[in-house]
């Protein structure tokens, strides 16, 4: 498995350092409309913080489209949060095209929820991809499906933090048995949280959530060495538990980017189904990916340098404790504040 | 066994005049993926999207596998630093290449492939360098407005795993029959790049 890891750690780190996804900036945004009387609707858009600043998207919504009240703005910890109630005139909303100028040049996507007078309730996604949504009522199931199941594959490809736990459990792991185990176990681990937190069952706290994610990469660091060293340990014996644990974790961290306030009670369970295989495809071409390249090197008789070698598994030790301590001091500064 | 080098056949003065042409300005058509997590992944997703860069690629692969371990590792540490490089020269230009490129890289490593030849390894590592330089340039035109250096790197990684898994799959065929099929593909993009030339000769691409 140490013949990956100048690629993988290459893979890993420009992904780190290109999207951004380390520090969890891919949190969704959310537009909600609500209609107050015929033609009379209130809107929220909820922008979140975008890498320390303001987000680059704005709201763009159709001409005919009249405010009836100024519009506020308010700032919170984690979004900005525009408000406006507006006259939509006599056609309505139905077609209307709601559009997010410069959300193409970002990672958001952007949940959007019409909830009616009569209570029926549509959903829709904005992403960078298509930075625009119609509203036009109620969607077929395999719309909802595609959509979530591209949200779980975009989450966890953008979750760097995420991927390098499976990266030091890869680099641990000696044996296909124990391979498919371990894998396994992080998987149902990490479904059962994002199930729960899902569903409202659990809940858990963005920024102590992000430093324990954090410590769970710390935690690796030394195993990844341990195992180097031919020595042992209760990870490198049954890396299956270590995964399960902290895939409980990870589950938390993968419910962010799930948001489901106001969706309509009979679509969360597709869309956490669907939000679910994609993060297990995602987790699955990151893993398949290692393996053909490790099989791949061996066939090539590809010889690494040893110093070449070791760098991945010191990556994993050293941006987990670098982001341990951002985080802890970024949850430390929020409880003074 | 073929000894000579592409120069010694052609002739530097031949060689040069092919580069011009393949390298000559025409409006920048190119056409830019958005995949919306970010620039890595956009260069990723051009890249994969782009047949005119990925079928010239896969064809260098499959022809490093048919040679052996040498040429694909030769391939494999070479060609995405070329790539990468003709692409940051790529970035600082205003043009993009032509439809001959891409016929020419077709007709050209396809026939590799489909003839199985045993160019020397200096001579197989100069067309890595070849082609990643020239087709990093253009793809480098083409991402100066989208995603630009970061769009290379991602180019650079996914060219990284794709030789490496390609030129391994070649090298572990064993059967006889499997390596005609890995020529016949080669025929196939060779073939390809023959309709694309005789396309552009009828002035329709």
């Amino acid at each position: 498995m140490t013949r990956i890891l100048p690629i993988l750690f290459a893979l890993l780190w420009f992904g780190l350092s290109c999207t951004g996804a380390a520090a969890h900036e891919s949190q969704p945004g959310s537009m909600e409309l609500r209609q107050l009387s015929r033609d009379r609707y209130e809107i929220t858009w909820r922008a979140p913080i975008y890498f320390g600043r303001s987000h680059p998207a704005r709201l763009e919504v159709p001409d005919r489209w009249q405010d009836v009240m100024p519009p506020t703005e308010r700032m919170l910890p984690d979004s900005q949060v525009f408000r406006r109630v507006m006259s939509v005139g006599e056609a309505g909303v139905e077609g209307s095209l709601i559009r997010f100028p410069g959300l193409e040049r970002t990672i958001t996507d952007v949940f959007i929820r019409l909830h009616r007078l009569d209570g029926t309730i549509m959903t829709a996604v904005a992403r960078p991809s298509k930075p625009y949504a119609q509203l036009r009522g109620e969607r077929s199931w395999h719309v909802t499906a595609r959509d979530y199941l591209g949200l779980g594959f975009h989450h966890i490809l953008q979750g760097v933090d995420h991927l390098l736990f499976v990266l030091g459990l890869l680099l641990i792991v000696k044996g296909r048995m124990l391979l498919v185990r371990t894998v396994t176990a992080f998987t149902v681990a990490h479904s059962i949280t994002l199930a729960l937190a899902t569903l409202g069952v659990a809940n858990a706290p963005l920024p102590p959530l992000n430093a324990a994610i954090a410590l769970s990469i710390l935690f690796l660091g030394p195993e990844i060495v341990r195992s180097w060293r031919g020595e042992t340990s209760l990870t490198i014996r049954y890396p299956w538990i270590v995964a399960f644990l902290f895939g409980l974790l990870h589950g938390f961290g993968f419910a962010s980017g799930l948001s489901t306030t106001g969706m309509p009670k009979a679509e969360i369970p597709l869309s956490l189904l669907f939000f679910n295989v994609g993060v297990e495809l995602g987790q699955l071409v990151f893993v398949f990916t290692a393996i053909a390249l490790v099989r791949s090197f061996r066939i090539l008789e590809v010889r690494w340098p040893r110093w070449v070698e070791a760098v991945p598994g010191y990556a994993v030790g050293s941006l987990g404790a670098f982001w341990a301590i951002q985080r802890t001091v970024i949850l430390i500064g929020g409880m003074i504040l | 066994m073929v000894k000579r080098s592409l120069s010694q056949i052609a002739g530097p003065s031949a060689l040069l005049a092919m580069l011009g042409l393949i390298l000559s300005p025409v409006p920048a058509t190119a056409h830019l993926v958005t995949t919306g997590m970010g620039p890595v992944y956009d260069g990723i997703g051009h890249f994969l999207l782009t047949p005119e860069d990925l079928v010239p690629v896969l064809a260098l692969a499959l022809y490093a596998g048919l040679r052996g371990t040498l040429p694909g590792r030769r391939i494999l540490f070479l060609l995405p630093p070329a790539w990468f490089a003709g692409g940051a020269a790529g970035l600082a230009v205003d043009l993009a290449p032509g439809q001959l490129l891409p016929a020419v890289s077709f007709l050209v490593i396809g026939a590799l492939v489909a003839a199985d030849l045993r160019l020397p390894v200096a001579v197989l590592s100069a067309l890595a360098i070849l082609l990643g330089l020239i087709h990093g340039f253009c793809n480098g035109a083409a991402l100066k407005a989208g995603s630009g250096m970061l769009g290379l790197l991602g180019i650079a990684i996914m060219l990284f795993v794709l030789v490496a898994s390609v030129s391994a799959f070649v090298i572990s065929l064993k059967r006889e029959w499997t390596r005609i099929a890995v020529r016949v593909a080669g025929s196939w993009i060779c073939a390809s790049g023959l309709l694309m030339l005789g396309w552009m000769t009828k002035g329709q691409v």
